[in-house]
């Protein structure tokens, strides 16, 4: 489906926005000021772009793991800086402080993370399953990596979803890695979305270092999914340039990946490509562009000034068995 | 005697059995490449037919341990972290714990189920969790978890060589603390279903385990000259070392069990029940437990203010004995 310029004006935006929390988080970890892990995104911030930037209030978002989910949240309209003051361990945080990288915003309609791959795949359903029930256009936007389409959960949710045509999206990020594991050791054929034809779902696969070629599936799917057509696989190719965790060697296998992998990546910058493409097409010009990077730097102060000006949390055990169960 | 870290201890056990014995491998996820160093350099010896990676299922992954151990085969699972063992728990307890004894008990399932677990990373709940405790609950399966690196070494082969279902975790927060092991070709085992004395005393017992047991030791070396504590390691969870406690209940009279784990329905609970109905007479005070909260475990700093740490390990021995 063909963007609108001010479509594709906005996901330039969130883009570079995507790009810079990134940096900022990776930067982050490596100063020690993020508790647990960070699952950098760089190369990969382009599918949940895509992915969550035209989705309503009211439509579930599944996050990848991937640079935290911060890339789709972002695009969904959530202001990350209750998620770095919950990563930081603060008071102010989405969670109390008490989750530590797990994000919530149920107020956004984005549940959870967990720290079960694959954990996407049982709710997902549920979600679509109410949206169906209700009948008021309500989409499930599930993202998650190619490895979590090795849990039989993933295979449930797809013929589930499949069976009661659910307004459920399937959108794999495959970056080709888990852990240290390849996509092509790990699944029997190079497309995960072959997996779709199996349950006769509707698949296609997209240039997931191309923001505006991921998108216009999206707008796609989700129109699909909206006036009551069912579920869609949006296979996204996209890359991992760095290690899987920040501390976790990078390899491929048993052995490190190699320089050439490495800068064979790297021609396939997402935000190179983008900012050539609007350049190109006259979208924006340079100075437009300085202006939105300067605005996100901004942006990235603003949440990194909340987080670290935020208290620890320090709740007593009695506060805590409070929480426990809903009142 | 030579000291080496208490994940290489790990490492050397499963190398040493796997030169032993072709049958054993080890089937995880990224075991080739090692997330954790106990698996560290182990495709190079015996290639990735007996160091397998599996795609992220683990239902699958358990099921390639479950059906080579009916085979006849010396599986070892590896969760890497003890929580994802959950996402195929129907079969990796419930189906494994009954398999022996449902079906007559004619046939074994010799395999083993590893995998970090632990607070300390603040890395929360699903990532912290222990599971002994639950593992325990289900009869047929034998639990146990090493706290120094001559038991993971001693106890890792035992497991190995069990003709059972053993989970046997190992705590991340004591991965890396060195200790004496035999040298290399001394081969030794730490028979399961044995506790270990790790210190003496005489005014009170205190009944611990892994991180736990290296809190407890700080307290009664910081309490020795006012309070004598004998520090017992349970080592096994199934089966239990009932006698060895009993023995030093005898001199203490007294109990404190810290378990990483839930209060309701943990290994704690199990322990202070059955004192109670086998050493009711030995006890001057009641067991106290020192256990986590019935809460989910946070994450965050939050870990630090409901897991179990020297100072409530102390005010409980202090409590015991007031
Ligand atoms: C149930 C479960 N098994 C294993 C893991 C460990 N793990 C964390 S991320 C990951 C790889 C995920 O790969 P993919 O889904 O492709 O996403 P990517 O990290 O490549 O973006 C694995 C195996 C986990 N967190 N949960
Ligand atoms: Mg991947």
């Amino acid at each position: 489906m063909a963007l609108s310029t001010e479509q594709k004006t906005t996901l330039y935006r969130n883009l570079i926005r995507a790009d810079e929390f990134n940096r900022m988080m990776y930067r982050r970890m490596m100063q020690g000021k993020l508790i647990g892990f960070y699952h950098p995104a760089e190369g990969a911030i382009a599918p949940g772009v895509a992915a969550a930037s035209f989705l309503n209030q009211d439509d579930n978002l599944s996050p990848h793991h991937r640079g935290h989910g911060i890339t789709h949240m972002l695009s969904k309209g959530i202001d990350i800086k209750y998620y770095l003051a919950e990563h930081t361990g603060k008071d102010t945080g989405c969670c109390k402080g008490r989750s530590a990288f797990h994000f919530s915003f149920p107020e956004h309609k984005v549940y959870m993370m967990s720290g079960f791959i694959g954990y996407n795949f049982a709710p997902v359903v549920g979600w679509g399953f109410a949206a169906k029930r209700r009948n008021q256009g309500q989409v499930v936007m599930n993202c998650s990596g190619d490895g979590s389409y090795g849990q039989g959960r993933a295979h449930e949710a797809m013929l589930m979803a499949q069976n009661w045509k659910l307004p459920v999206i399937f959108f794999c990020e495959n970056n080709g890695m888990s852990i240290f594991s390849t996509a092509m050791e790990m699944h029997p054929k190079e497309h995960i979305s072959s997996l779709a034809d199996g349950y006769g779902m509707p698949s296609t696969i997209v240039d997931g270092q191309d923001v505006f070629a991921v998108a216009e599936a999206c707008v796609e799917a989700i129109a699909r999914a909206r006036q009551g057509d069912g579920p869609t696989f949006i296979e996204a190719k996209t890359l991992r340039f760095n290690e899987h965790d920040i501390g976790t060697p990078d390899l491929s296998g048993w052995e490190e990946r190699s320089e050439e992998e490495h800068a064979s990546m790297r021609e396939r910058e997402p935000v190179r490509i983008a900012t050539a493409r609007v350049l190109d097409e006259g979208l924006l010009n340079q100075a437009a562009i300085d202006q939105i990077i300067e605005e996100t730097k901004a942006e990235v102060q603003g949440v990194e000034d909340f987080a670290d000006s935020s208290e620890i949390a320090r709740p007593s055990v009695e506060e805590l068995m409070d929480g426990v169960f809903a009142k | 005697m030579r000291t080496i870290t208490f994940i290489d201890a790990i490492r050397e056990a499963i190398e040493e059995e796997m030169r032993a014995d072709n049958d054993v491998f080890v089937v995880g996820q990224d075991v080739r490449g090692a997330i954790f160093p106990h698996t560290k350099g182990l495709v190079d010896e015996f290639g990735p037919e007996r160091i397998v990676d599996t795609p992220i299922a683990e239902s699958g992954m358990y099921g390639v341990a479950f059906g080579a151990a009916q085979e006849g085969m010396r599986p070892i699972c590896d969760f890497m972290f003890g929580g994802f063992s959950y996402v195929t728990f129907s079969e990796c307890s419930v189906t494994t714990g009954q398999y022996h004894f449902l079906h007559g008990s004619q046939h074994p399932l010799p395999l083993v189920i590893t995998a970090g677990v632990g607070t300390g990373q603040r890395l929360a709940n699903d990532h912290a969790m222990s599971i002994h405790g639950t593992f325990a609950h289900h009869p047929g399966i034998k639990v146990a978890m090493p706290s120094t690196p001559y038991d993971a070494k001693g106890m890792f082969k035992a497991a190995i060589r069990d003709n059972n279902p053993v989970v046997i975790p190992w705590h991340m927060g004591i991965m890396m603390q060195k200790g004496e092991v035999p040298d290399v070709g001394d081969d030794y085992i730490v028979p399961l279903g044995s506790a270990d004395v790790k210190r003496e005393g005489s005014d009170v017992t205190v009944l611990a385990n892994s991180l736990q047991l290296q809190h407890a030791l700080e307290v009664a070396e910081k309490l020795k000259d006012e309070i004598s504590i004998e520090v017992i390691d349970p080592r096994s969870f199934v089966p239990f070392d009932m006698e060895t406690l009993l023995t030093s209940l005898e001199k203490t009279n007294r109990l404190v069990v810290v378990d990483e784990d839930w209060e309701s329905g943990g290994f704690a609970a199990t322990v202070s029940a059955r004192v109670m109905e086998q050493g009711f007479d030995l006890l001057d005070a009641p067991v106290i437990r020192v256990t986590l909260p019935n809460m989910p475990v946070p994450g965050g700093y939050m870990e630090e203010y409901v897991a179990p740490n020297p100072e409530r390990i102390e005010a409980a021995v202090r409590a015991v004995c007031a």
